[in-house]
């Protein structure tokens, strides 16, 4: 009787301490923290401090330099070389006698630059390229360019690259969102949805039969 | 008769006429209206500054209305000759007024009367009350068994003591009654009640060990996913581009935030209220974004690098506490789900557009893994029409007893999505 009265008085003491944790707050305890936790580097875990540092100026010191960036001057597997031109006027005049390394697009390669479009540019720039998006209409963010008007229908592949890649006025740069060839898929994609240059519209004969 | 008519239609015509022209002058006051929005309104507003000055009370600041219609024909021009215009470049730089060669002399009249026409609506006045607090109906029923409970005991000393005068009264007699609380009757019924009760919070205790359900730390900037992707309608992969491509759902680095708040200094959307009840001052919120991207909002630039550490001075990135953490010995890969299972973010995040702070929606245990892979089904391939995804063409068994009706749909549970080693390894 008493053992009973003993075991259950233990087992409403340990859930309660159990749930009593219960702290939004906090993430909580583990039942087994080295599996729970790797030994190796993950991303977004927490380096030892003691064994690594991000500063520039410790490096060769007796700490690991580590900063997360690439190796300076490698390329990934597969992707397009980089480019050169620098984020000045210089650069930005040049831009535009560099031309689209890609030729033609695929139908399925143009709806993924048409998805890509639509989640990193349409949120400002409309779905449309009419610079009229959420963020423009509800008027949060201003001079917002329409790229369907004449003067981006003009500007060279290049010149809209180098805008994508280090960003023009308030726009900022999409280099570390879309990679290099992603954005000269969007490039392309934005050419479909401006109209054709006015010269090449071919002149409409409405005045030749009001006449006759 | 016929002289009354003819005094209707010439009193009709005189007010066709004059409402014509009252007309006419309503048409030209929208015409401002219609010019402005369509040609300035992305970078001006009447009263206040915005990517451009308030253009309200222009005829105070600038040299002449002559002035006006040259610097809008063409502003870069101005900025080089005329000295005015370089100041307002100094103070507005680097953004110049874009050309408009297009708008007449009539045109810019008609807007520049609308600005100074200009009066703000009146502000709208808030939604009154909140939405009425969920109730919970434990806490009734609750009480009302602790109600029947008591109800039950009080008649069965009643029933007792009834029992013990009609005892008395036919002469028979009993032993003293024993007090409830010695009751073994009472007693065992409430060690029993103990012990399930006991037993079932510690077992759910110890399950819940390590899960980290409806998680919800601190994090260093108050930013709300309900402002972000609910109110201005941002893609999660704008941020969270990682999620299509890697392992990851990256967080954002500060540039990816800076790509709208360079332009977006203040918050000024609905008030954000904390549990608490006390407001978020979103504003002071942006700027502690500023701060950790080293961004100086009045100059408009970053914080020059003097210290060649490769950032703005006084740049840091920002620690924001990860949420959903799984244990090492599970392997969890986003694109595999984002990508190639075409699964909403919300799925496992549940609804975030709608979270001003996120907390772990779902609860991250094995068996709420296996139930998704079972019911969930794979974009399998069908031979025919050369729909889905290629890679499942080699599924050969699949493909007959498809064709043969045996089955339905394909599983991820059919395709090895519950096998041990698919994520323990």
């Amino acid at each position: 009787m008493k053992k009973i009265t003993t075991i259950s008085v233990l087992a409403l003491m340990a859930g309660i301490i159990l749930v009593s944790c219960d702290n939004k707050r906090q993430p909580g305890k583990i039942y087994m923290p080295d599996m729970a936790y790797s030994r190796a580097y993950e991303t977004y875990a927490e380096r030892d401090s003691n064994v690594f540092t991000a500063n520039p100026a410790l490096r060769g010191s007796s700490k690991i330099f580590y900063n997360n960036t690439p190796v300076a001057g490698t390329i990934k597997r597969g992707e397009l070389f980089p480019y050169t031109l620098t984020d000045d006027s210089v650069g930005y005049a040049k831009s535009a006698s560099v031309p689209n390394p890609i030729a033609s697009m695929t139908d399925a390669e143009m709806s993924e630059a048409g998805r890509l479009f639509n989640i990193n540019c349409a949120i400002c720039h409309g779905e449309k390229a009419q610079g009229n998006g959420p963020i423009s209409t509800s008027g949060k963010i201003g001079g917002i360019a329409n790229l369907t008007l004449d003067n981006y229908v003009k500007m060279a592949d290049g010149t809209m690259f180098h805008s994508i890649t280090y960003g023009k006025n308030l726009m900022g740069s999409y280099a570390s969102q879309l990679d290099r060839k992603q954005r000269w898929m969007i490039v392309k994609y934005i050419r479909t949805l401006q109209p054709k240059a006015a010269a090449a519209v071919p002149a409409t004969d409405n005045t030749q039969k009001a006449t006759k | 008769m016929s002289r009354y008519k003819k005094f209707i239609d010439k009193s009709l015509v005189a007010l066709l006429f004059f409402l014509t022209l009252s007309l006419n002058n309503q048409a030209l006051a929208a015409d401002g209206e219609a010019l402005f929005k369509a040609n300035c309104a992305n970078c001006h507003k009447p009263d206040v500054d915005y990517t451009g000055p308030a253009l309200k009370g222009w005829s105070k600041r600038v040299p002449s209305q002559e002035w006006v219609y040259k610097w809008v024909a063409n502003p870069a021009q101005m900025i080089a000759s005329d000295a005015y215009a370089k100041s307002l470049f100094e103070k507005w730089k680097p953004t110049v007024m874009t050309a408009f060669s297009n708008l007449k002399k009539e045109d810019i009249d008609a807007i520049l009367k609308y600005v100074d026409d200009y009066t703000p609506p009146a502000p709208a006045t808030a939604a009154a009350g909140g939405a009425a607090p969920e109730s919970d109906n434990s806490l009734m029923f609750g009480i009302l068994t602790l109600v029947l409970a008591v109800v039950a005991f009080i008649l069965l000393q009643v029933n007792s003591n009834l029992r013990k005068l009609s005892d008395e009264k036919e002469g028979i007699h009993r032993g003293e009654p024993v007090p409830f609380y010695r009751n073994k009757t009472y007693l065992m019924a409430a060690v029993l009640v103990l012990f399930a009760f006991g037993g079932y919070k510690t077992i759910s205790g110890a399950i819940g060990l390590g899960r980290m359900k409806n998680y919800q730390p601190v994090q260093p900037i108050y930013y709300s996913h309900k402002v972000h992707a609910g109110v201005n309608q941002i893609s999660c992969l704008y941020c969270h581009g990682g999620a299509q491509d890697s392992k990851h759902a990256n967080i954002p680095s500060v540039n990816v935030c800076m790509n709208c708040h360079k332009g977006i200094k203040e918050y000024k959307g609905d008030a954000i209220v904390r549990e608490d009840g006390t407001q978020v001052d979103g504003t002071a919120e942006i700027k502690k974004l500023y701060s950790y991207a080293g961004w100086n909002p009045d100059t408009k630039s970053y914080n020059p690098d003097n210290n060649m550490d490769g950032v703005p001075d006084g740049a840091q990135p920002i620690p924001w506490v990860k949420i959903h953490n799984l244990p090492d010995h599970v392997y969890f890969n986003h694109s595999q789900h984002v990508k190639v299972g075409k699964q909403q973010c919300q799925t496992c995040h549940g609804n975030i557009q709608e979270m001003p702070e996120v907390y772990q929606f779902a609860e991250l245990s094995m068996g709420w893994c296996i139930n998704c892979h079972r019911e969930s089904k794979v974009d399998f391939y069908n031979k025919e029409s050369g729909e889905g995804n290629k890679f499942y063409s080699i599924y050969e068994k699949f493909h007959t007893d498809l064709k043969n009706h045996k089955m339905d749909s394909v599983t991820v549970e059919k395709i090895g999505g519950t096998e041990c080693q698919k994520c323990h390894y």
